[in-house]
């Protein structure tokens, strides 16, 4: 299943580095971006993240694709910023017929700078934590987040969402392809009926399956906790490597 | 020299038709990420100020796990498949006929009428979770707007409106409808809060918070339709193959299903 990123994850370092580490480099990133009050360091981050991601052997099809949708939010908003707010004129678009309104267009100067340094924080964030996603399997994402504390129940939670998400799009594939060759979408009532019936088969295929899987881990032995994956002592190198990561970007965010 | 600068400034206080048009083309087009704030958008503090709000819920919502899969063990299962449900439909493109383009449902009217809101919020939070981080569909820091506006405010108003359309014996099938609309649209609504918030800067709130909101119209307006007929096909469908499984979820009484 091609959906999530961690499909795309090859032999590399930076895969086998420690997930707490990860999580604590990208968290602390993520923090500086944020505060960030110019354009050039979430951009710096971003660079990073881009070489990172094709240093890991992640091909440039996919990353654009993974960047595209945020990407274009980006420029949505640096446009809105230019365009919309602000009061001191950079300069003005009209076409030779300038007194008809319909063709004027005002760019501010201090929108289009509010506007760059939020696109800036938006693409140094998505490509952090795209370079996460792409770095990370999600067992050991799971093992991460239970060292830090998160609930046991939420980590159960998203296990057995992540295990049902494949067995739903692969239900889901097979009954819309059995609708679409049956004309059950070609119309707009019919779509919509058609739609609602997929749904709901999920559903209650689905619910079905939750009450077969809760059997079998019963008889197993389940008593309402699910073991996690524990995670070996953090390692002395790794830990170091990320402090000193998270020290020379706080000195660049300084400056 | 004077003279282009007055006019510049009477032409900066004129919402132009040009403008106007440019704005819900650009918004419209971003319909994608109409549920979902993507990440890095918000600031720091609004991040943070959202993330407040939505950790109590979370933290309501697992408590009441706790409690009700100490009842019943298949209830944690039945929590995890709702979250993939959310976590699909939230992916699901569906085509909006007024802005020629696609766009997505939230799935939270659905999943707070079948497993009460508390639960939809925790089932919310995981869904974006997994899409924030293997998707790069939302985000981390914004992860708690996100939960806040699709997670707590669709949530609490499709449950709240299905139970109060439910208790004065509206049909089934049209309570589901109004409470899937009002889920969805109050999950826009709420967005438009939390964008126009968070990226105002030193402008007024409420004009780029109408212009925000008035953009989403052509495309929410209908994808809301859209979601109450889906949360309505569904809960029609439980109701007439398996009413026994709304009778477990406390939707309808033993007695309803039996008729």
């Amino acid at each position: 299943m091609k959906l999530f990123s961690e499909h795309f994850q090859k032999e590399h370092p930076v895969v086998k580095f420690d997930v707490r580490a990860k999580l604590a480099v990208v968290i602390a990133l993520l923090l500086m971006v944020l505060s960030y009050k110019g354009v050039l360091f979430p951009l710096f981050i971003a660079a990073g993240c881009f070489l990172l991601c094709v240093r890991m052997g992640i091909p440039l099809r996919v990353l654009f694709l993974r960047m595209a949708q945020p990407l274009f939010l980006a420029v949505v908003v640096l446009a809105l910023k230019c365009f919309f707010t602000g009061e001191d004129t950079l300069f003005v678009f009209s076409l030779p017929t300038s007194h008809f309104p319909l063709l004027t267009l005002t760019v501010h100067r201090d929108g289009l700078i509010e506007g760059l340094k939020i696109a800036g924080r938006m693409l140094g964030a998505v490509s952090l934590v795209i370079a996460l996603g792409f770095a990370t399997p999600f067992t050991e994402f799971m093992a991460g987040l239970s060292w830090f504390r998160v609930p046991k129940g939420f980590i159960e939670i998203m296990m057995f969402a992540y295990r049902y998400i494949f067995m739903f799009l692969e239900d889901a594939h097979t009954i819309y392809s059995a609708q679409k060759n049956r004309l059950g979408y070609s119309g707009m009532r019919k779509g919509l009926r058609s739609f609602g019936t997929l749904t709901g088969s999920l559903v209650i295929r689905g619910i079905d399956q939750t009450q077969k899987t809760a059997e079998a881990m019963t008889q197993r032995g389940y008593t309402g906790d699910m073991p996690l994956v524990k995670k070996r002592p953090l390692r002395f190198g790794e830990f170091a490597v990320a402090m000193v990561f998270i020290i020379f970007a706080g000195a660049i965010w300084m400056i | 020299m004077s003279s282009q600068k007055s006019k510049v400034k009477s032409q900066k206080h004129e919402i132009t038709f040009f403008n106007s048009f440019l704005l819900v083309t650009l918004v419209l087009v971003t319909d994608a990420h109409a549920m979902h704030i993507s990440e890095g958008i918000l600031p720091f503090n609004w991040a943070a100020l959202w993330f407040a709000a939505a950790v109590p819920f979370v933290a309501y919502g697992l408590y009441r796990l706790k409690k009700l899969s100490a009842v019943d063990p298949s209830f944690k299962p039945l929590v995890g498949l709702m979250a993939a449900i959310v976590f699909i439909i939230s992916c699901m493109p569906i085509p909006v006929p007024t802005a020629g383009t696609c766009s997505h449902p939230a799935g939270t009217g659905i999943s707070a009428i079948l497993v009460g809101p508390a639960i939809s919020v925790l089932v919310t939070a995981v869904a974006l979770l997994i899409q924030a981080l293997f998707l790069a569909h939302g985000g981390l820091s914004t992860w708690g707007a996100d939960i806040f506006s699709m997670g707590v405010m669709g949530s609490f108003a499709g449950f709240l409106t299905f139970r109060a359309l439910r208790s004065v014996k509206v049909n089934m099938a049209v309570a589901a409808f109004i409470a899937g609309v009002l889920a969805d649209w109050a999950t826009y609504m709420t967005t438009s809060v939390e964008l126009a918030s968070g990226i105002r800067g030193d402008s007024p709130f409420l004009p780029l918070f109408y212009k925000i909101l008035i953009a989403f119209i052509p495309t929410q307006l209908p994808l809301g339709i859209l979601e109450g007929a889906m949360t309505s096909g569904m809960v029609v469908l439980l109701y007439k193959r398996r009413p026994d499984l709304l009778v477990k979820m406390g939707v309808l009484k033993a007695e309803e299903a039996a008729l």
